[in-house]
Formats: C-alpha cells, sequence, structure tokens
C-alpha cells in the first residue's frame, strides 16, 4: 500500500471520492456478474466472486470508486453489460 | 439424439468457438432479436415513454440528481442503444453458424443478457420465482426466458476461460485494484483502509 498523507489527497481534490453501486437484480447470472467485474475492472476471480456475493447478499456493494470522470465511465461501461449500477459522492 | 450424446454448444478451438444448437434452437435465436431491435430503434433521451421491460436496458446512473442524469444521458444513451442493437444484430446474423469468433461469442452473450432483462422484467421474475404453470399466459415466454438462461450461462462459462488468469498474492488477498490504491483510503467495499495497516 502506497502511504499517502490525507493533506496530499486533499490538494489532489480526490479526498471524496465518487463510488460505482451495483445493485442487486433478479435477472442477471452470478457468473454473469463476476464474468463482467473481471473483465472491466481486472479483478481475479476471488475478488469478482466477493463482490458479486456482496450484491446479491447485501443488495448493493461497491465495485470501484475514483474521481468523477472514472466512475461515470465504469456506470457507462456497467450500463452497456446490463448491470444495475449508480453513481454517488461518498459522504 | 439424447441429451448425453449431444456435443457441447460451444467448443474452444484455436479459431473461436464451435457452435452446435438444434435447428429449433437457431430458428428461436435467429427471429427472438427482432422484436427488441424495433423497440429500441425508438429510444430517445426521455424515458417517459420507454415500457418497463425497455427502461431496465438504460438504468439512471444519478438515480437522485435529475440534471447530472440529464447529463449523463445525453452522453451516453446513443452510445449505448447502438450496442445493444448491434449485440442483436450479431445474434440475428449468426445464429444458423458454425462457428463463431471470440467477439461474436461476446456479442451472443451481450444480446442473451439484454434479451433476458427485457423478458424478466415483463415477466415480473423474482429470486425465488418459480416456474409457472402450463396454463399460466406466461408459461411461453417463461419457458424462452429459461432457455435463453441455460445458453447465456454457457457462453458466460465458455468467455470466462478467456478471462486473464490472475496470479494469487503470497498472502492469499486479492491483487490491488488496476488503478492503484483508491483514493480517499476506501477500500473496494467502500469502508475506509484502517490506519494502521
Amino acid at each position: 500500500m502506497v502511504d499517502v498523507e490525507p493533506a496530499t489527497r486533499d490538494d489532489l481534490g480526490v479526498d471524496r471520492p465518487w463510488l460505482v453501486i451495483v445493485w442487486n437484480d433478479p435477472v442477471n447470472l452470478m457468473s454473469y456478474v463476476t464474468y463482467v467485474f473481471q473483465k472491466l475492472f481486472g479483478y481475479s476471480f476471488a475478488k469478482a466472486t466477493r463482490l458479486m456475493l456482496d450484491v446479491h447478499r447485501k443488495g448493493r456493494a461497491v465495485v470501484a470508486s475514483g474521481p468523477r470522470e472514472r466512475a461515470e465511465l465504469d456506470v457507462a461501461r456497467l450500463h452497456r453489460h446490463g448491470l444495475w449500477a449508480t453513481l454517488e459522492h461518498q459522504s | 439424439m439424447s441429451a448425453r450424446e449431444r456435443p457441447p454448444v460451444l467448443a474452444r478451438t484455436d479459431r473461436g468457438f464451435a457452435l452446435s444448437l438444434s435447428p429449433v434452437e437457431r430458428a428461436l435465436l435467429s427471429s427472438i432479436p427482432a422484436q427488441l431491435t424495433e423497440a429500441l430503434a425508438v429510444v430517445g433521451e426521455s424515458d417517459e415513454q420507454l415500457p418497463g421491460g425497455l427502461r431496465r436496458l438504460f438504468p439512471a446512473a444519478y438515480p437522485t440528481d435529475a440534471s447530472a442524469e440529464a447529463n449523463y444521458v445525453s452522453l451516453v444513451r446513443a452510445d449505448l442503444v447502438e450496442h445493444h442493437r448491434n449485440a442483436l444484430a450479431v445474434l440475428a446474423r449468426t445464429a444458423s453458424a458454425t462457428r463463431l469468433t471470440d467477439d461474436e461469442a461476446e456479442a451472443w452473450l451481450a444480446a442473451l443478457n439484454d434479451l433476458r432483462i427485457v423478458m424478466g422484467a415483463s415477466l415480473g421474475v423474482t429470486e425465488e420465482m418459480v416456474e409457472p404453470s402450463p396454463d399460466d399466459s406466461r408459461y411461453a415466454e417463461w419457458l424462452c426466458y429459461d432457455y435463453l438462461t441455460y445458453l447465456e450461462s454457457l457462453v458466460v462459462d465458455s468467455l470466462a476461460e478467456l478471462l486473464p488468469r490472475t496470479p494469487p498474492t503470497a498472502d492469499g488477498a486479492t491483487p490491488d485494484d488496476p488503478w492503484g490504491d483508491p483514493p480517499g483510503g476506501l477500500r473496494w467495499d467502500g469502508t475506509p483502509v484502517p490506519r494502521d495497516l
């Protein structure tokens, strides 16, 4: 993990990241959701599966976070794959 | 031919996938995309005229911020419609093929998923749903949905084989995000990273 002081994050203006959230839905297959997380974000099978199970069991999961432009692009990519994704500014 | 003797629907070859389906399945797959393709032709930037099932293909990025949402829609909606229409066109065009390229298999996955999303919404599918009885008016559509689910799961499994293998790290933890640690001291699940980590 890179050691970054909170002040540095503030300087970059990224102290409050945008969260990419995926919501549970009854149609998308569990294997499909795992595949999409791996393909779009380069996550390992284990991590993609853990996120998919979070979506399935808890109803939603934060699958990525970062600056608004990148988070919005991630949401658009998830929408292309039929996933129910939204953006939220971390409070 | 009994189910046991049936060759795999998708078999990996050195040039994409070999595709083995019955004539009935091919006929279904070549005809079924048309209705959704036609419905997508009228999708604009306003969601109000969208029927329920179709709306599910265009989820809101900003459900509580109308102006941010309008901006998002103006940026991505046309591309998104085009993406769905292209995938459906590939499925209809290659339904009788004996081979699929990797890109065509990817389009099949997108098209099958789109069709299931719209049919699932129209059927009112829930996670606890059981098969409707044969005298239910939704029975035929449900059978079709169920078949597409089966086919999609085979396509996902085949395409997942093509994903790069991510080597596990020494401590068994999953690798970091491709862009490094997420800013803001958040872990992948949105919880703060402990200070003493």
